[in-house]
């Protein structure tokens, strides 16, 4: 924590940047603003429990204002943590050192469309869903639509390289990336031009792309867009185990048909989403596919797509299951009374392997997770032609807070430690943050020496997001 | 009325959401900020529920930093009811004396004034220039705005009730404030006090019904009394269910050009009235209703509302603004709105980019334009 004076004299200093009425020093400003969507930190909140707390939150508005900001941050040692939508669901935005806490959601304009090129430059602080309804009304779409769109914004997108439920067609967010404006711990700007592709060394855009504010802070994006499509149709298709499913995904996708949705779920996630509203047999798998584009693509992929499933033993449910998700897509975000009742806490590890490894992977992590006693159910969604990502979540209730909290661990690293052991990434979409964070050298083993050194020379006073993505942990 | 045991199981599970709703929230999008958030309310609640952290200034203003339009309800599947929980606790916090000195001088103005304009009460009906003589009576309850400050509404009101629809209109001297402003900020106890005088006033009265232009005094006189045991002995409707009742006798595609039309909060997601307007802005305009990308139950609030202008009169200007412009994508002539409060900060934020009419008036242009032609 920073001591009454520096503070004092850090918000004069940062007052004279942003004005005063944008620097709050207020015990509840800070409590409110710690707010993420970990539910770690959702099941504390519940349990009465404070979260890390800053000593100061700062509202910048332009790229400028954050610049000088991090100067003074950088003179001073003051650790500084952004934060976008405050959505993140690993703890990525919680100041556990203190400092300032960096809210760039007043940094929220679209200040180009590019109707020649199909891309949009916006802010950083931009919420998803307001940047998606602006290029709606231009006859656009991003297609990125994660189930945070409401809450999350572009910064915090790319700082954890986000993906969206129509990964499979329109890609994640380093897909989606054409350019970037990033504000290095020093205060220097720097711009990643917007480009299709390039041929100039490094692609120096994807080292800040999944840095969650560890080595800077980004300001503005150039995205890609694409028209809404035409026509989008549903198909469903049940399967009788995870397997037949995962081949004929395999098939679809190799064969190079991309559907905008692909999400097959195991068993038990079939009965807990699926069979409450459609009558599927005990023990089957629900694949839901959808398709974007112009209707005679549409058409042939979802006939394709059908065929491939019919010969690898699915039964067909036709748009059902599928049309229902999308309606309800968001559905399972809110919280319920069960899944918040008393110390009742539940988590996703939404791992990514290739196909060779990615049975294995969940077996493992099914195996070393359901060890603990919680209810763990998965769906394999974010499919692409050389593997995808498995949804593993969990579910746990315990009778006092300290059970339910140690419980959450044990499950957290026995299911890493089998995924890694089985081949697989930890994270797919969520980031690291600070749930996964001690777990970075068992994932990237001898080359994270590479990204520490990296840290260290942009940021060699380890003023940014310290303790997140396994770096700048202070004793 | 929810009761501490409830508020406290639902503000409980609205603290630890991850923001379902925070995109729709006008002070979210006034401050930028976690803080005036629906979830940042629940979670300030909460935490002063168990103990965590006691309610301080900073806590108070972030709760008076909320409109109560609702809107956050909208997109709350568990049906958290935010605004109300918000009501209670500023319920609480005025017994206790805690309430901002901008809201004391309000009430004030209320309890001497009988509006809280500081207006003296002598000229609320000022306004009134005639009566009709029709066979059946009917109370015209004009509210404070349309008394004092957007006048044209209630003189439009009453002269449709009177000219075009033939009734006997009653406008009572001893109409007072209906108690809306005191009920949002949590003065209750002054609020009741002024029910009771307008029950008892409208009960002794012999009409039909009593006819409000204003959602506000709609959901009080007909929610909030009755909630608090006071009974009304005539039927309340809103000027626009009237009208729509008698939709033939209004002028068909009388006023050239297009409209969009702004839900009142309280008339749309409070009292659940969102055909009746349209069907006769359908009606009067000859180039038909246009609908804004934010409507009906998902429209955004004009700014107006719950204390909130009075303050942080920035923010509600910034968040009346935004709805002005979210009327002007529509490419309409007009916005028609059909609450005096609404047409009051939509209009003065429009700088005349859109002309910004309640729907009375619209009504009785209609009429003026029918007659010329």
């Amino acid at each position: 924590m920073v001591d009454a004076e520096t503070l004092s004299i850090l918000k004069t200093r940062l007052s004279d940047v942003v004005g005063e009425a944008n620097v709050s020093t207020s015990v509840s400003d800070m409590i409110l603003n710690a707010h993420d969507a970990w539910p770690l930190s959702e099941a504390r909140i519940r349990a009465g429990e404070l979260l890390p707390t800053a000593d100061m939150i700062v509202f910048p508005a332009t790229t400028e204002e954050v610049a000088e900001v991090l100067k003074i941050a950088n003179e001073t040692s003051v650790p500084v943590t952004p934060i976008g939508g405050g959505a993140g669901t690993c703890g990525g935005t919680l100041p556990i050192y203190g400092g300032i806490q960096l809210d760039i959601k007043r940094m929220d304009r679209v200040l180009h469309i590019d109707h020649e090129s199909l891309t949009v430059t916006a802010e950083g602080g931009i919420v998803g869903i307001e940047l998606e309804e602006a290029v709606n009304r231009n006859g656009y779409t991003t297609g990125h639509t994660p189930t945070s769109l409401r809450a999350s914004n572009l910064g915090g997108f790319i700082a954890t390289r986000s993906g969206g439920s129509m990964s499979s067609l329109y890609g994640k967010i380093e897909d989606l990336t054409l350019g970037l404006e990033v504000v290095l711990p020093d205060g220097r700007v720097i711009e990643c031009k917007a480009l299709p592709r390039h041929s100039v060394g490094p692609d120096l855009k994807n080292l800040f792309i999944g840095s969650e504010g560890t080595l800077g802070v980004i300001t503005r994006a150039t995205m890609k867009l694409f028209p809404i499509p035409e026509k989008r149709s549903f198909r469903s298709m049940c399967f009788p185990d995870v397997h037949s499913g995962l081949g004929a995904i395999k098939e679809i996708l190799q064969s190079g048909i991309f559907p905008s949705v692909v999400r097959l779920y195991d068993a038990n996630d079939t009965a807990m989403s699926v069979s409450v509203h459609f009558d599927v047999e005990e023990g089957d798998c629900m694949l839901m596919l959808a398709f974007d584009g112009l209707p005679e693509k549409v058409d042939l992929e979802e006939q394709l797509s059908a065929e491939i499933c019919l010969k690898h033993g699915a039964k067909d449910y036709n748009e059902g299951p599928s049309k229902r998700w999308w309606e309800h897509r968001y559905d399972m975000y809110y919280p319920t009374k069960f899944t918040t009742a008393g110390y009742s806490i539940g988590d996703t590890i939404d791992i990514v392997a290739t196909y060779d490894k990615l049975e294995d992977v969940y077996h493992s992590m099914k195996a070393a997770m359901e060890a603990h006693d919680a209810v763990v159910m998965s769906h394999f969604s974010h499919m692409y032609p050389n593997g995808g990502s498995i949804y593993m979540i969990f579910f746990t209730s315990q009778p006092t807070a300290e059970e339910a909290w140690a419980t959450y661990k044990r499950i957290w690293d026995d299911g890493i430690e089998a995924c890694l052991k089985a081949g697989g990434a930890m994270s797919h979409q969520h980031g690291v943050g600070l749930s996964r964070s001690t777990y970075m050298e068992g994932e990237w083993g001898a080359a994270f020496s590479v990204i520490r050194q990296i840290k260290e020379v942009l940021d060699p006073n380890g003023i940014m997001n310290p303790g997140k993505v396994g770096l700048g942990v202070r004793e | 009325m929810i009761d501490n045991d409830e508020i406290a199981g639902q503000v409980r599970m609205c603290a630890a959401c991850p923001k379902m709703c925070r995109h729709v929230c006008p002070t979210f999008f006034a401050w930028r900020s976690d803080s005036p958030t629906p979830h940042g309310r629940a979670l300030i609640i909460h935490y002063n529920n168990t103990g965590t952290q006691r309610l301080d200034s900073r806590g108070i203003e972030v709760l008076y930093q909320c409109l109560e339009c609702s809107h956050c309800l909208t997109w709350c599947l568990p049906e958290i009811d935010i605004a109300s929980i918000v009501e209670a606790t500023r319920r609480q916090i005025v017994d206790a004396g805690s309430q901002p000195e901008g809201l004391i001088e309000m009430a004030r103005s209320i309890e001497t004034h009988h509006n809280p304009f500081e207006e003296a009460h002598s000229e609320r009906t000022s306004w009134v220039k005639e009566k009709g003589s029709g066979a059946k009576s009917v109370i015209y309850f004009a509210g404070c705005t349309a008394s004092y400050r957007e006048q044209s509404i209630a003189e439009s009101t009453a002269s449709i009730l009177s000219e075009t629809l033939g009734y006997d209109v009653i406008v009572s001297d001893e109409e007072w404030c209906c108690g809306s402003p005191l009920l949002r900020t949590g003065h209750y106890e002054l609020a009741l006090e002024t029910a009771r005088h307008n029950v008892d006033l409208l009960n002794s009265v012999d009409a039909e019904s009593i006819i409000v232009s204003c959602p506000g005094c709609l959901r009080v006189l007909t929610q909030d009394y009755p909630e608090h045991g006071l009974k009304l002995n005539k039927p309340v409707f809103h000027i626009s269910q009237v009208l729509q009742e008698r939709i033939e006798t209004l002028p068909s595609g009388a006023v050239d050009g297009t409209a969009t039309y702004h839900d009142p909060c309280h008339l749309g997601r409070h009292c659940g009235i969102y055909d009746p307007p349209r069907d006769v802005v359908e009606r009067l305009m000859g180039g038909g209703l246009v609908e804004m990308e934010h409507n009906r139950d998902d429209a955004m609030c004009c700014g107006n509302g719950a204390g909130l202008r009075t303050l942080f009169p920035d923010k509600a200007r910034e968040i009346g603004t935004e709805r002005v412009e979210q009327a002007i994508r529509t490419d309409a002539d007009f916005l028609i709105t059909a609450c005096p409060f609404c047409k009051n900060l939509l209009d003065a934020q429009s700088l005349e980019r859109i002309e910004v009419i309640d729907l009375p008036e619209l009504v009785k242009r209609a009429g003026q334009q029918e007659g010329q032609e």
